[in-house]
C-alpha cells in the first residue's frame, strides 16, 4: 500500500484509491504522522523533556541530546520526514469531502495537529534555504492545486502558508533565487485562480495577514515586484494580478486595499516610465519611406516589447479593475509617466528624438484599447500643455516639417483620426466648422443635402489629368481592370435605344432597362466603391457614440459663432494664464517680425494683411497704441515652419528654445533644398500666367497659392491677425484675465464709443465682429446666386477680394490648423514623396468618410460656396491638377513614365500585401493588387522614386476615384445609419 | 369636362412621348425581352447606361456608376419617406425598373393588392418622368385599360431634377385610389361612369379588385429575382418571417447594444469642450 501510494506520487499521477477504505488511509496517515512527529520532536529546540528519546537534561545540558536538538539534522531523518510526508500529503489530496461539505477524517486530521504549520517549522528548523523553500512551495502547489476539498478555509492550512509567503517576499538574506521566484509566482497564480473561484476565502486571506501583524494582502503584495517581470514568470504575475483585479470590481475591500494601502497603482505608473527610459531615444530607421512602428519594427526592440506588455497589463488592468484602482491608475500614469515622461521627450532637442518619440506616441495609441486608458492618452494630447502649448498644437505644427518628422506626425493623426473619436475630430477639426463661418450663409441649408446625383463625384473625376484620362490613352492595365460592358444578348438586342425601338417589337413598352454600349468601366472603381461603403459604415457606426450629429444644427452654429474668434485665443484657457506678463510685454511682437520680412514676402503670403494697410495705420498711429500679444505658439510654430520652407532659410526667434535645434536641422537640410523647393512652388504661378483661363484654377487662386505652405501660412497668419486685433482692443480695455476676448472686444467698442476723443473711424471700423460677419454674409450671399460652383467664387478679381478680406480682419473665417495643414501638404502633391502622399490622401480620405454633414459637405461637397479665404479640397485639387498638366505639357516623356510609375505601385502593393499587416492608407487598392500578382506583371523599367511628379500623377487619379465612390457611397448611406 | 378629354390626352404627350412610349402592344405574358437572360454583370445592381453622359465632363466610362448611384439615392429616399402601404424593390437586372405593390386599405378600392412596375428612363434625372404600370390594368380613369400604365405625367409635366423624386411619383399611385381624378383620362368610360352612374363605378371597381386579386399568386409578369411574388400563407415558411418583422421594431436598441461600438465620446451632449463628460476618470 505504502508503495502504491508512494509511486503514485512520485509519477504525479492521481492514483485511484478507489475501493481502498478511506479509514485504512487515515490509518496510515497517522501512523506517518507518528513518525513525522517522532523525528520532529527529537530536533524541537523548544521542547524541553517530553520529547520520545527523552533524557532528563535541561536545555543547556548534555551534548548528545541538544546537539539533537540543536545540531545539523542528519540527511536520513530529513529525507524520512519528505518521504512520509509526500505519502501524507497524496492521501490528505486524495480526500473527498465528507458529508455535507464537512471536512474528510485527514483533513480535520491535519487541522487538529495543526499539522501544516509544524511542517513548515520542522523545515525552518533545518536550513531554510532555497531549496527548503522550494519544497514548501512545490508542496502547497500539489495541495491546492489537487486537493479535492477546499484547504484554504481552514486556518492550520492558511497560517502556515502565509508564514511560507511571507518568509520568500522578505529574505533579508537579499533576492531569492529565480527557481524560487519561479515557484513562488507558480502558486501566488494559483492561489489567485483559487480566489476567483471561490471568493471567499478572500476574507480568510486579509484576516491570517492581519494576525501577521500586517494588514495587507499578502498575496498581492508579493507580487507586485514582478509585474513589469521579462518571460514567464512576469506574465503569470500579470495573470495573477489581473484575477485580483477582477476580484476588485466585485469588493470593495480589496478595491479600497488596492487602492489605499499598496503601491500597485504607483509601482504601475512608474514602471511606464522606467521601461521608457530604456527605449532607444532614436531608433535606426529603415527606409526614408519608414513612418510608424509596424510589429516586425518594435518586436526587434526587447525594451519595447516589455513596454508594450506593461502597457497592454495596464490596458487590461483598467477594463477589468474596480473604478477606484482604474481612476488612481489612470490618473498615476497621466501624472507619472505622460506628463513627466512623455511630453518633455516630444520636445526634446534633436530631429531624431522627436521623431521617435512621436513614432513611440503612435505605437502606444495603437496598443492601447481600454477607453479609459485611451482617455488618458487623449486628454494629455488635447488638453496638456507643455510651455503652455498644446500638446496637439505643437503635433499638428509638425506635419509641416519637412522629413521624417512630418511623416510620423502624419502617421500619428492617421491613428488618431481612426479612432473616431469626437473629441480630438472635434479639436482638430468640427471646433472650426461648427460656427459656419466657413461658408456663405446662403449655404447653411445645403448643408445636410445629399448628393443625390453624383455631381460632386462628377466633379472629382473630372479633375483627373488628360494625361491618365482612360478615354485618351487607356494604359494596359486600365483594360486588364476593366470589362466591357455591353449588352450581352446576342439575340435582340444590338444597339442602342433607337435600334431597339425600331427592330424589336418585344420592347413593347419602349422600356430602355438594359441598355447595351460599349463603355468599358473601369473595375478598380467599383473597389473604391466597396472600400467607401465599408469605410462609411465602420464610421458611422462608431460616431453613434457622439454627442451631436454636427449637422449645421445642432450644436448650433450662432451659439458657437464667438467661438472662433476666441479659437485664436485657444477657447479653454483666459488668454492671460498662457503667458506670463513678462511674455507679453518684452516678447518681439509678431507684428514687427512680421514688418521685418522683405514685403516681397509678405504680399505674397499675407493678402489679408496687406490688402489693407490704410485701415491697420490708423490703429498703429493711434497713442495709446497696445503691444499685440504674441501669437498662440502652435501658429507662431506653424508660421515659422512655412516662413522657413517659403524662404528656404531659417528665420530664428529667440523665443523658441526647445525646438531650435531642430529646426536648426531643418533649416539646414531646408537650405540644401531650397532651390528646388522654391523651384517646385513656384511653378504653378508660370502655370498660372500661361494658363490663366485654362482649368478651374484661376489664376487668381495658383497666385495665392503660391507655395505648399502658403495656405498655412496665409491662415496662420490670418488668425495671427485676428489675435493680434483682439488683444489690442482687451489690452487696452481693460486685464486680459477672464473675459473670454469676445466680450473684452465688446466691452472696447463701447468704451470707444463712449470716449469723445476716438475717432469715428474706429468705431466704425471696429464694428462687433458678429455684425461684420453678417454684413459680410449678406452681402456675400447676395452674390453667391451667381456663382455656384467655388471656380467662379475664386475667379473674382483680386481686387474684389482683397479688400474685403482685409476688412474683416479678425474674423476670416478658417478651417482650423489641422486641415490647413493637410490641404497644403496636399497642395504640394506634386513634389512630395510617394509615402507622403500616400499617408496624406489615406488621412484625407478617412476624413470625407465621416458622416456628420459639416465635415462631409466641407470635403465632398463641390457646390458648396466657402467663404473667399477658406480653401476647399476640391480648390486644393484643381491646384494640384493643373501643376499636373503642366508639368505633364512640359515632359515628352510622360506618358511611358506613367505607364511604368503604374507598374511599380502595383509591384509596391503586392509585395506589401505579401509582407506586412495591412495598415490603412498604405493601400492603394488593395485587391487591384491581386489582381495584377496573378497577371505577374514585372515593371518594364523601375521609375526611380523622386520622379516624384510622375508617381503623384497616378496617386492623384487614384485618390479622385476614391473621393468620388466615398461621395456616391455617402449619397446612399446617409439615411443607414445603423444597417448592417 | 368630359369633352376636351382625349385631345388633351393627345396633347400631353409631347415629342418625347413617343419615344418612350410606342404603341403600346398588350403586355400578355409577354416577358420584358429587354431582359438579357445570360447577362452576368460583376455587381448585379450595375445597370449599364448608354448615355455617354459628358454632362459633368466626365468620362463616359463612370457614366452607369452615376446613374446607378442616383437610382439607388432615390431609393434609399423611398424608404425614408416609408410610404404607407407601398412596396417597392428595384429588379435584379436593373436598376431602371423597380418592382412595386400597393396595399389599398380604405374607400372604393379597399383590399385592393395591385402590382405593378416603374420604369425609369435611362437618362435620369434628365429626361422624362418614370412610367408607373399596373400589372393588371385596375378600372380607374388614369389608368390605361389595355397597357395597364397609370397616367404619371399629368402630375410631373416636367420632371426637375433636384425637386422631383421617385418616392412622390409613388405617392401620387397611391393617391389616386383615394381621391379620384376623371379629367383628361385614359379609360374615359372609368371617368364617365364615376360621373354619372357611381353605383356601376363601385361595382366595376369591386370586380377589378377581385380580379386583381385573383391574380395575386400568379407568377410575376417579369422573370426577375427580385420580381414581388405572392404565395398563400404557409406557417412552415412564413410564420418566422412573420415574427421577425414584429421582433424588428424592437430591433434597433438591442441592436445597438450587441454591436461592439467603436467610436469614442467624452464630450457633454450640448458642449463642444473636449472630455467634458462628468464620468471622466479622475485626472489628480
Amino acid at each position: 500500500m505504502t508503495s502504491m501510494v508512494a509511486d503514485g506520487n512520485r509519477d504525479g499521477q492521481s492514483l485511484v484509491l478507489e475501493g481502498v477504505d478511506p479509514e485504512t488511509c487515515m490509518i496510515v496517515f497517522k501512523n506517518h504522522w507518528a513518525q513525522v512527529v517522532k523525528i520532529l520532536e527529537k530536533h524541537d529546540p523548544l521542547r524541553s523533556n517530553v520529547g520520545g528519546l527523552g533524557g532528563g537534561h535541561g536545555l543547556g545540558g548534555g551534548g548528545g541530546i541538544g546537539s539533537f536538538r540543536f545540531g545539523p539534522i542528519p540527511g536520513d531523518e530529513a529525507s524520512a520526514v519528505q518521504n512520509y510526508v509526500e505519502h501524507m500529503l497524496f492521501l490528505l489530496m486524495e480526500e473527498e469531502c465528507g458529508q455535507n461539505g464537512a471536512m474528510g477524517p485527514i483533513l480535520e486530521f491535519v487541522v487538529m495537529e495543526n499539522v501544516l504549520e509544524r511542517l513548515f517549522i520542522w523545515s525552518l528548523r533545518r536550513e531554510f534555504t532555497d531549496d527548503m523553500k522550494i519544497e514548501q512551495l512545490k508542496m502547497y502547489e500539489m495541495l491546492i492545486g489537487q486537493a479535492r476539498q477546499p484547504l484554504l478555509h481552514h486556518k492550520p492550512v492558511l497560517k502556515p502558508l502565509m508564514m511560507l509567503l511571507s518568509s520568500c517576499s522578505g529574505s533579508p538574506s537579499g533576492p531569492s533565487s529565480s527557481t524560487v521566484e519561479t515557484e513562488l509566482v507558480l502558486l501566488l497564480n494559483q492561489l489567485c485562480c483559487v480566489l476567483a473561484k471561490d471568493p471567499s476565502v478572500l476574507e480568510l486571506f486579509f484576516h491570517t495577514s492581519e494576525d501577521q501583524g500586517a494588514a495587507n494582502f499578502l498575496i498581492f503584495s508579493l507580487l507586485i515586484p514582478f509585474i513589469h517581470r521579462e518571460g514567464l514568470v512576469g506574465q503569470q504575475a500579470r495573470d495573477a494580478l489581473l484575477l485580483i483585479m477582477a476580484l476588485s470590481a466585485e469588493n470593495n475591500v480589496v478595491a479600497k486595499h488596492i487602492a489605499e494601502n499598496t503601491y500597485f497603482c504607483p509601482v504601475l505608473a512608474t514602471g511606464l516610465s522606467g521601461l521608457y527610459s530604456s527605449l532607444p531615444t532614436k531608433l535606426d530607421v529603415p527606409s526614408e519611406e519608414w513612418h510608424c512602428l509596424h510589429r516586425e519594427d518594435w518586436q526587434q526592440l526587447p525594451a519595447l516589447v516589455q513596454f508594450l506588455n506593461s502597457l497592454e497589463f495596464c490596458n487590461a488592468v483598467i477594463q477589468v479593475a474596480h473604478p477606484s484602482i482604474r481612476n488612481q491608475l489612470v490618473g498615476y500614469i497621466h501624472n507619472g509617466f505622460l506628463v513627466p515622461v512623455l511630453a518633455p521627450a516630444l520636445h526634446k532637442l534633436t530631429l531624431e528624438e522627436v521623431m521617435t518619440t512621436t513614432a513611440y506616441l503612435d505605437l502606444f495609441i495603437r496598443s492601447v484599447s481600454e477607453p479609459a486608458l485611451l482617455h488618458t492618452f487623449l486628454s494629455f494630447i488635447l488638453l496638456h500643455r507643455h510651455d503652455s502649448v498644446h500638446i496637439l498644437d505643437t503635433l499638428v505644427s509638425r506635419i509641416n516639417t519637412p522629413f521624417q518628422l512630418g511623416t510620423v506626425s502624419l502617421a500619428l493623426f492617421r491613428t488618431l483620426i481612426g479612432l473616431y473619436c469626437e473629441d480630438v475630430m472635434l479639436q482638430l477639426i468640427f471646433k472650426y466648422l461648427i460656427p459656419c463661418n466657413h461658408m456663405m450663409l446662403s449655404q447653411r441649408r445645403v448643408l445636410r443635402e445629399r448628393d443625390c446625383y453624383s455631381v460632386s463625384a462628377g466633379k472629382f473625376l473630372a479633375l483627373t489629368p488628360s494625361c491618365c484620362s482612360p478615354d485618351i490613352i487607356p494604359p494596359p492595365l486600365r483594360k486588364l481592370d476593366s470589362i466591357l460592358w455591353s449588352k450581352v444578348t446576342d439575340d435582340f438586342h444590338t444597339g442602342t435605344i433607337e435600334s431597339k425601338e425600331v427592330l424589336s417589337e418585344e420592347d413593347d413598352c419602349g422600356n430602355s432597362c438594359v441598355i447595351g454600349s460599349e463603355i468599358y468601366l473601369d473595375v478598380s472603381y467599383l473597389h473604391y466603391l466597396y472600400d467607401a461603403q465599408n469605410g462609411i459604415r465602420h464610421c458611422m457606426r462608431a460616431c453613434r457614440v457622439w454627442s451631436a450629429p454636427y449637422d449645421g444644427e445642432n450644436p448650433p452654429p450662432e451659439e458657437y459663432q464667438r467661438s472662433t474668434l476666441e479659437e485664436a485665443g485657444r477657447t479653454r484657457q483666459p488668454i492671460a494664464s498662457r503667458k506670463t506678463p513678462n511674455q507679453m510685454h518684452c516678447s518681439g511682437p509678431p507684428l514687427k517680425d512680421l514688418t521685418a520680412t522683405p514685403r516681397m514676402l509678405e504680399l505674397e503670403w499675407d493678402d489679408s494683411y496687406d490688402a489693407c494697410p490704410t485701415q491697420l495705420h490708423p490703429e498703429e498711429d493711434q497713442e495709446t497704441r497696445p503691444i499685440p500679444e504674441e501669437p498662440p505658439k502652435h501658429i507662431q510654430e506653424l508660421r515659422r515652419t512655412a516662413i522657413m520652407i517659403v524662404k528656404g532659410s531659417y528665420i530664428e526667434e529667440s523665443e523658441f528654445q526647445n525646438d531650435v535645434m531642430v529646426y536648426d536641422l531643418v533649416a539646414q537640410k531646408d537650405a540644401n533644398d531650397s532651390g528646388s523647393n522654391y523651384h517646385v512652388s513656384s511653378r504653378p504661378t508660370e502655370a498660372a500666367e500661361q494658363e490663366v483661363l485654362d482649368g478651374p484654377v484661376t489664376d487668381q487662386k495658383t497666385t495665392n497659392s503660391e507655395s505648399s505652405m502658403r495656405n498655412g501660412l496665409s491662415s496662420s497668419v490670418n488668425e495671427m491677425d485676428r489675435q493680434k486685433r483682439g488683444s489690442q482692443s482687451d489690452h487696452k480695455s481693460m486685464s486680459p484675465e477672464g473675459e473670454d476676448l469676445m466680450a473684452q472686444y465688446e466691452e472696447l467698442i463701447r468704451t470707444l464709443g463712449a470716449q469723445p476723443g476716438s475717432p469715428a473711424k474706429a468705431d466704425s471700423e471696429l464694428k462687433s465682429p458678429t455684425d461684420l460677419m453678417n454684413d459680410e454674409e449678406d452681402e456675400i450671399d447676395f452674390n453667391s446666386f451667381s456663382p455656384e460652383t467655388p471656380e467662379a467664387e475664386t475667379s473674382l478679381s483680386p481686387f474684389g477680394t482683397k479688400p474685403r478680406s482685409g476688412s474683416k480682419g479678425h474674423s476670416v473665417p478658417f478651417t482650423g490648423p489641422f486641415v490647413s495643414v493637410l490641404l497644403s501638404r496636399l497642395e504640394n502633391m506634386a513634389s512630395n514623396a510617394l509615402h507622403v502622399n500616400l499617408l496624406l490622401t489615406g488621412i484625407l480620405a478617412q476624413l470625407a468618410s465621416y458622416p456628420q454633414p459639416l465635415l462631409r459637405s466641407f470635403l465632398l461637397n463641390t457646390n458648396m460656396v466657402f467663404q473667399p479665404s477658406v480653401r476647399s479640397l476640391y480648390q486644393v485639387l484643381a491646384s494640384v491638377k493643373n501643376q499636373i498638366e503642366q508639368w505633364s505639357a512640359n515632359n515628352k516623356d510622360f506618358p511611358e513614365l506613367l505607364t511604368a510609375a503604374q507598374h511599380c505601385l502595383l509591384v509596391r502593393e503586392s509585395s506589401l500585401r505579401d509582407s506586412q499587416s495591412p495598415q490603412t492608407g498604405d493601400w492603394l487598392h488593395g485587391s487591384e493588387a491581386e489582381r495584377i500578382k496573378n497577371n505577374q506583371i514585372q515593371p518594364k523599367t523601375v521609375v526611380p522614386l523622386n520622379k516624384t511628379e510622375v508617381y503623384a500623377t497616378v496617386l492623384f487619379t487614384e485618390f479622385l476615384k476614391e473621393l468620388a465612390a466615398i461621395a456616391q457611397e455617402h449619397s446612399i448611406l446617409s439615411h443607414f445609419p445603423t444597417d448592417q | 369636362m368630359d369633352s376636351n378629354k382625349r385631345s388633351d390626352a393627345e396633347e400631353q404627350s409631347g415629342p418625347g412621348e413617343q419615344r418612350a412610349s410606342p404603341a403600346r402592344p398588350p403586355f400578355g405574358k409577354k416577358q420584358l425581352p429587354s431582359i438579357p437572360k445570360n447577362a452576368i454583370p460583376i455587381t448585379k445592381a450595375a445597370s449599364p447606361a448608354s448615355s455617354t453622359q459628358s454632362a459633368n465632363g466626365t468620362h463616359a466610362s463612370y457614366g452607369p456608376f452615376y446613374l446607378e448611384y442616383s437610382l439607388l439615392a432615390e431609393f434609399t429616399l423611398v424608404i425614408k419617406q416609408k410610404l404607407p402601404g407601398i412596396y417597392v424593390q428595384p429588379s435584379y437586372r436593373s436598376a431602371l425598373m423597380w418592382f412595386g405593390v400597393i396595399f389599398i386599405r380604405h374607400g372604393l378600392y379597399q383590399d385592393g393588392v395591385f402590382k405593378f412596375t416603374v420604369y425609369i428612363p435611362d437618362n435620369y434625372p434628365d429626361g422624362d418622368c418614370p412610367r408607373v404600370v399596373f400589372d393588371t390594368p385596375v378600372f380607374h380613369p388614369l389608368v390605361d385599360p389595355v397597357s395597364g400604365e397609370l397616367d404619371v405625367r399629368r402630375a410631373f409635366t416636367k420632371w426637375r431634377r433636384n425637386h422631383n423624386h421617385i418616392w412622390q411619383v409613388l405617392m401620387y399611385a397611391r393617391t389616386i385610389f383615394y381621391k379620384i381624378n376623371t379629367m383628361d383620362p385614359l379609360n374615359p368610360e372609368a371617368a364617365v361612369l364615376y360621373e354619372k352612374d357611381i353605383q356601376l363605378y363601385k361595382s366595376k371597381v369591386v370586380d377589378s379588385v377581385k380580379l386583381c386579386n385573383s391574380h395575386l399568386f400568379d407568377q410575376p409578369k417579369i422573370d426577375d429575382p427580385y420580381a414581388i411574388s405572392f404565395s398563400p400563407w404557409n406557417p412552415a415558411v412564413h410564420e418566422e418571417a412573420k415574427e421577425k418583422m414584429f421582433a424588428h421594431k424592437r430591433r434597433p436598441d438591442d441592436y445597438n447594444k450587441g454591436l461592439p461600438v467603436s467610436g469614442l465620446s467624452w464630450v457633454k451632449p450640448g458642449s463642444t469642450q473636449p472630455f467634458s463628460k462628468e464620468d471622466n476618470p479622475l485626472q489628480t
